[in-house]
């Protein structure tokens, strides 16, 4: 089960099957663009994807296993513009929520907030791991080199 | 209020004059008298350590008064600060409703008074107050944001002069108010030490004593003690390319 509904109740996660959309997308399939608002959640059941963070002059890579993580809820959330590019990197299994349902459902049932939350502090954990790990590498490479080296891809 | 060597407790959130001023704290009645039963206050002094990088959660600490650091340990054992926290904000959040271990280090940088909320009840709180959920939300979406904007900043080659001005530049939207008669200059407080700039900017003690004895030298900056004055904001924008 996602990270979405495994804390939902049966109740809200019918109520949210209803408005579902499923399919498989090759690899390659641009689930999330960065600065473009998303049109709905996009629940990955299986496969893995790529997380790219655009930094000025180069690119911060994160792969990722991202079997029931579910991408775009912030910007769905706050409607603040994605600040990575989702890429499939195999077929992957999704499901797609379309952001209006998604909110309209939120105002019809506000406990959804909870699961909200979980959520988004996964989200905070990924980054937040992915932050510490680069921080080392990027220093080393400063300190070896004398500048800063691109991310290998 | 409790006042006790000259700072002020505040016991009663309801009667809290920053309340509305404050996103998690700016709830509806009922939640706000669930909260009054369920928080623990506590007044710690600076440099307290209200929970380590990789403890497991016990809850989190809502941050009334005072300011907190929250740091990160490289595996070489260097210090690097993630944030300077302010007053309002929930700390330890993530780790509590993630249900991982705390992902930094928080100490205080002065005196300051924060309620803890155990994580069984926090999380009991947030399940049954939908205002609580989506305040919440809310701080984590701006955490991550937050986070999104360092990873960023990783892949820039920044020099420190620049990442201190945009620091100096960032703690000048909050002003300490004056009675200069100079409206070009802008004063702050800092209370970070020089060896805490150099964690925050991801340099040395002395790279940021250098630093900042060039923006003196060149009257950009007037250092007093804790004060900061900016003299010349324009020149330190001017610094900052990204």
């Amino acid at each position: 089960m996602n990270e979405l509904y495994a804390v939902l109740s049966p109740e809200l996660r019918m109520e949210l099957a209803k408005h579902e959309q499923s399919m498989t997308v090759p690899a390659g399939t641009r689930l999330i663009t960065r600065g473009v608002l998303p049109e709905q959640l996009v629940i990955v059941n299986s496969g893995k994807v790529q997380i790219t963070v655009d930094c000025v002059r180069n690119s911060a890579v994160l792969d990722v296993p991202a079997n029931g993580k579910v991408f775009g809820m912030r910007a769905v959330i706050s409607g603040e513009l994605p600040e990575a590019d989702i890429i499939s990197k195999e077929n992957c299994r999704i499901t797609l929520i379309s952001r209006n349902v998604f909110l309209e459902i939120v105002r019809q049932y506000p406990q959804i907030y909870f699961a909200i939350a979980k959520v988004l502090s996964n989200d905070l954990v990924m980054a937040q791991r992915f932050l510490k790990t680069s921080s080392r590498r990027s220093r080393a490479m400063r300190s070896t080199t004398g500048s800063l080296l691109s991310w290998p891809q | 209020m409790t006042v006790a060597y000259n700072f002020q407790i505040i016991e009663d959130c309801a009667k809290c004059t920053y309340r509305e001023q404050r996103l998690f704290c700016d709830l509806p009645r009922a939640a706000l008298l669930r909260l009054q039963n369920i928080k623990a206050t506590s007044v710690y002094p600076k440099g307290a350590l209200l929970c380590l990088e990789g403890q497991p959660a016990r809850g989190v600490f809502v941050l009334c008064t005072g300011r907190a650091k929250l740091s990160t340990t490289s595996s070489e054992g260097k210090s690097m600060i993630l944030r300077i926290a302010e007053p309002g904000e929930v700390l330890g959040l993530t780790a509590v409703v993630s249900g991982t271990p705390y992902e930094a280090t928080i100490e205080t940088l002065e005196p300051s008074q924060a309620n803890f909320i155990s994580q069984a009840e926090f999380l009991r709180f947030l399940q049954e107050n939908p205002d609580v959920g989506m305040r919440v939300a809310r701080q984590l979406t701006h955490n991550c944001k937050c986070a999104y904007g360092e990873i960023r900043s990783l892949g820039l080659s920044n020099s420190v002069p620049e990442k201190l001005a945009k620091l100096i530049l960032q703690w000048a939207e909050h002003p300490l108010e004056t009675t200069s008669k100079k409206p070009q200059e802008t004063a702050i407080r800092v209370t970070l030490t020089q060896e805490e700039i150099a964690q925050l900017t991801g340099s040395s003690r002395e790279t940021i004593s250098r630093v900042l004895s060039g923006f003196r030298k060149k009257g950009w900056l007037r250092v007093k003690g804790a004060t900061w004055t900016i003299l010349n904001r324009q020149a330190l924008r001017d610094l900052v390319t990204t």
